[in-house]
């Protein structure tokens, strides 16, 4: 049979000790149930189940190398299920990289209870007390006899045993990891993903499945009027067009007659006019600004101001940036009786299916969830609405149906990263000690922690205020990677790289100079050394830049060298220092922290979501550019935190100083500060 | 009755103008090739005809009868490592992917380059794989890839050991 290792969703996680900005990013659940987390099968594998999704962080390979670990068995005896909301513990989403490495955590002590556990039944079977016996390669073995020992397969054939998660089972500590902390270059889904064998949400089909495309206005807000479906209707392979709602469809045979159907449709639509246009978003940021929360306010302003031998103030303005995954999102519903099953690469799966319950008035336990393997999220695949559009049209036709976004539509109809409008008074001494931080930053949207987070300043300025305002957003603004800490980050940054020049000071010498937090001097000093700092100059015709932060309690630092040449920016090399605590997927870490750099270098020199009166100009990579091959530098990420600091995350901070590190050292270049985003409009 | 050859087999295709990617993701049931833009900006959709990479969002069924048309499911002999094709085994030791959506546009891209190029400069890498987007930003590990996969296909000891 099996040993099963269950637990509920919210025990005993550690609290993560940052030192600096501690922030819980919680995973509580209103439910009390228990969760099957961990079994053994009478084959020796190991199964783990986690609520969290795959979009590209690698989390099946790690979380299957803590279970490896804990349980003594090879990594490629461990089998992942994650995300199906009938088989795994339930989870708010994937997001906020501290929660998953709760989730690591708690499947840990369930490894290291299942391990206890096959010693206890070891000992029955082979009669030597449990302290003579030890786990190794699954298998429970004698520490004196080497010759006596039993098969983890062989321990748990007999009846089905179930364990409760001990409270305090002895997790094996970092200096005993053999799989933990290794390079894992092989990824457990390695091979699935280099022969096709991976399946997204648009690879899903069911037999019997119709193909929908919805018929989506040409702006923001715009409703249709009337709607003439006739030639639509008349078109070979259309099996009908329905309107419910607002939601107008054509539903196909093949994917080709909805589309063709769905461009026929004659819709005369409602398009509200006066909206905002992308040039009115620094003004209207501002003065639509409410709700100021005081991230961080310290001593006495005015005083600060007066002891300052300079003041400066600036304004730096980031434009809304699409999240653009790879994979747009799809959605494959099917309907029996009163059962919906719905595929949707959603990074919330239990959220999708508490939406769907209430959509059609049923028990949660009547919808089944599936987010396959995701083709990108960045934060942008929380909401996924497109789901519930494929349940209703499945609903109405009474089959399944597969909707699947066009790329454009993707852009328009996913959420953006916000615009934001931060500005900056800051005082300080003739040697460039801070004396005064002034901040007040307009974020778009109506979520208003996305703007907050990172918006506290790390430096030790004594007399500091620094407030979010929440400021109307025309488009539609959500979370995307690091959420509003690359924004915050890239004003603060840019400004600290001014006053360094202000007062003649070296960036590295100048930010040290007002630093206390040691982990942020180590990150600093340690991306200096690896890059090889030796000032913003280079060589010849080269501008070096750096800026640090801070990000799901992980401490980052990036230093850039760049030429500039008839209005392009190349960024050459890059080299960063990550303190993300212990490391225990190291490569998967280095990789996440790649991926974020080569994000952030689109936002910082090219990337701009424009749009005029309710409509999205460039919602095609026609015309929205994203890093490529061409844009990619070299990277070196050091890894400097401590072993017995717990994990933070590793896949959101390398995006949040790469934007400033990149204006710096253009400016170094060019001697053009840019404070606005993108550089490259503004060459 | 129109058939196209794909990955060795002669396959029926119901009518010469439908979309070749979506014939094979969907009328064959391939979905290894990825709808990424549908405007052949991205490479996802990225296929080899008679050794060649070709966007298939960009194409037909009619206009590439007559040629051999490979997907990333007709590269590898069978489900092991061993099995997999060197560019492949590459992509994978040097963990070159994180979603791994463009990943088969990626593989074919560079199965197309090497067949017409045994060792390319970094140059002509990137030059080749510029029209290919990854959007998880795995560039530097993909051009890694590539150099490890030319040696071994090159059949250059060195490039064989190295990863766990
Ligand atoms: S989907 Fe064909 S090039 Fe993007
Ligand atoms: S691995 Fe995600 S787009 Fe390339």
């Amino acid at each position: 049979m099996s040993l099963s290792i269950v637990g509920d969703v919210q025990v005993g996680f550690p609290a993560v000790r940052t030192g600096y900005g501690q922030q819980t990013y919680g995973n509580t659940s209103p439910l009390v149930e228990r969760y099957t987390w961990l079994t053994v099968g009478d084959d020796g594998r190991a199964t783990l189940f986690a609520g969290k999704v795959e979009y590209g962080q690698n989390i099946r390979t790690g979380l299957a190398v803590e279970v490896a670990d804990e349980l003594r068995v090879p990594l490629a005896e461990v089998d992942v299920v994650l995300g199906d909301t009938d088989r795994v513990p339930w989870d708010m989403g994937t997001f906020g990289s501290q929660s998953t490495a709760r989730v690591g955590w708690q499947l840990r002590k369930a490894a290291a209870t299942a391990r206890e556990a096959l010693i206890a039944m070891a000992a029955d079977v082979l009669d030597l007390p449990a302290s003579d016996l030890e786990a190794r390669a699954g298998r429970v073995v004698s520490k004196s006899d080497a010759s006596r020992g039993v098969d983890y397969a062989e321990l748990v054939r007999g009846d089905a045993v179930e364990r409760e998660i001990a409270e305090r089972p002895p997790v094996t500590p970092p200096s005993e990891w053999t799989v933990m902390g290794q390079t894992h270059r092989r990824r457990l889904d390695g091979i699935d993903r280099v022969t096709g064998r991976s399946k997204y949400s648009q690879d899903i089909q069911l037999d019997e499945m119709l193909f929908a495309t919805v018929v989506r206005p040409p702006a923001y807000g715009a409703r249709a009027r009337s709607v003439s479906a006739t030639a639509a209707e008349a078109l070979p392979g259309v099996v009908s067009v329905v309107q419910e709602d607002g939601l107008i469809a054509v539903l196909a045979e093949d994917d080709e007659a909805a589309a063709l159907g769905a461009r026929v449709v004659q819709v005369d639509w409602d398009v509200p006019q006066g909206q905002p246009s992308r040039w009115d978003m620094p003004t209207l940021l501002v003065e639509s600004g409410a709700e100021p929360h005081p991230m961080h306010e310290e001593g006495d302003l005015d005083a600060g101001f007066r002891q300052a031998d300079h003041v400066l103030e600036s304004t730096y303005y980031l434009p809304y940036i699409a999240p653009a995954p790879m994979e747009p999102r799809a959605a494959v519903a099917a309907w029996e009786g009163d059962r919906l099953t719905v595929w949707a690469g959603t990074q919330r799966p239990f959220g999708l299916r508490q939406e769907l319950a209430s959509l059609f008035g049923l028990d949660e336990s009547a919808v089944h969830v599936i987010a396959p393997e995701i083709g990108g999220g960045f934060g942008a695949k929380s909401p996924y609405a497109l789901a519930h559009d494929a349940a209703r049209l499945a609903r109405v036709v009474g089959r399944p149906v597969r909707i699947a976004f066009t790329r454009a539509e993707e852009t328009m109809w996913s959420n953006f990263r916000p615009a934001a409008l931060i500005q900056i008074k800051s005082g300080f001494t003739s040697d460039g000690r801070l004396v005064a931080w002034q901040s007040d930053a307009y974020h778009s949207g109506e979520r208003v922690m996305i703007g907050r987070r990172g918006a506290e300043t790390p430096y030790d300025a004594g007399n500091v205020r620094s407030l979010v305002y929440r400021s109307d957003s025309p488009l539609p603004s959500g979370s995307y990677r690091s959420l509003g800490a690359a924004v915050n980050h890239f004003a603060r940054e840019v400004h600290m790289d001014e006053i360094a020049e202000a007062v003649g000071k070296d960036p590295v010498e100048l930010r040290l100079h007002n630093l206390s937090e040691p982990r942020f001097r180590r990150v600093l000093e340690q991306a200096a050394e690896e890059f090889g700092w030796n000032g913003p100059h280079p060589s010849e015709g080269r501008g070096a830049g750096i800026a640090l932060g801070i990000d799901v309690g992980s401490y980052v630092a990036t230093a850039v060298e760049v030429s500039v040449k008839e209005r392009e920016v190349r960024v050459h090399r890059v080299g960063a220092a990550l303190d993300c605590g212990q490391v225990v997927n190291p490569e998967g870490a280095r990789n996440q922290m790649e991926g974020s750099i080569v994000m952030g270098i689109g936002g910082a020199l090219f990337e701009a979501s424009d749009f005029q009166d309710g409509r999205l100009l460039n919602a095609t990579f026609a015309r929205y550019r994203v890093p490529r091959i061409t844009d990619a530098p070299r990277i070196d990420v050091r890894f400097v935190g401590d072993e017995d600091t717990p994990s933070t995350g590793a896949g959101e901070p390398g995006i949040v100083p790469i934007a400033a590190s990149i204006s710096n050292a253009v400016f170094a270049a060019t001697g053009q500060r840019h404070r606005e985003l993108p550089i490259q409009r503004h060459l | 009755m129109l058939t196209v050859n794909v990955n060795g087999e002669e396959r029926d295709a119901p009518r010469g103008d439908r979309n070749l990617l979506s014939f094979l993701r969907f009328d064959l049931g391939l979905t290894g090739a990825k709808y990424g833009c549908g405007e052949g900006l991205c490479g996802a959709c990225t296929v080899l005809v008679d050794g060649q990479p070709l966007r298939s969002c960009m194409t037909t069924v009619g206009a590439v009868a007559g040629g051999d048309v490979t997907t990333i499911e007709g590269l590898a002999a069978g489900a092991t490592f061993e099995d997999l094709h060197p560019v492949q085994q590459a992509f994978v030791d040097e963990q070159a992917m994180q979603c791994g959506y463009c990943i088969p546009g990626f593989i074919m891209g560079t199965v197309g380059l090497l067949n017409r190029e045994a060792a390319p400069s970094s140059g002509q890498v990137r030059e080749a794989l510029a029209e290919h987007m990854c959007r998880c930003g795995t560039y530097q590990r993909i051009e890694r890839a590539v150099e490890r996969a030319a040696g071994l296909m090159r059949g250059d000891a060195g490039a064989a050991g190295g990863a766990s």
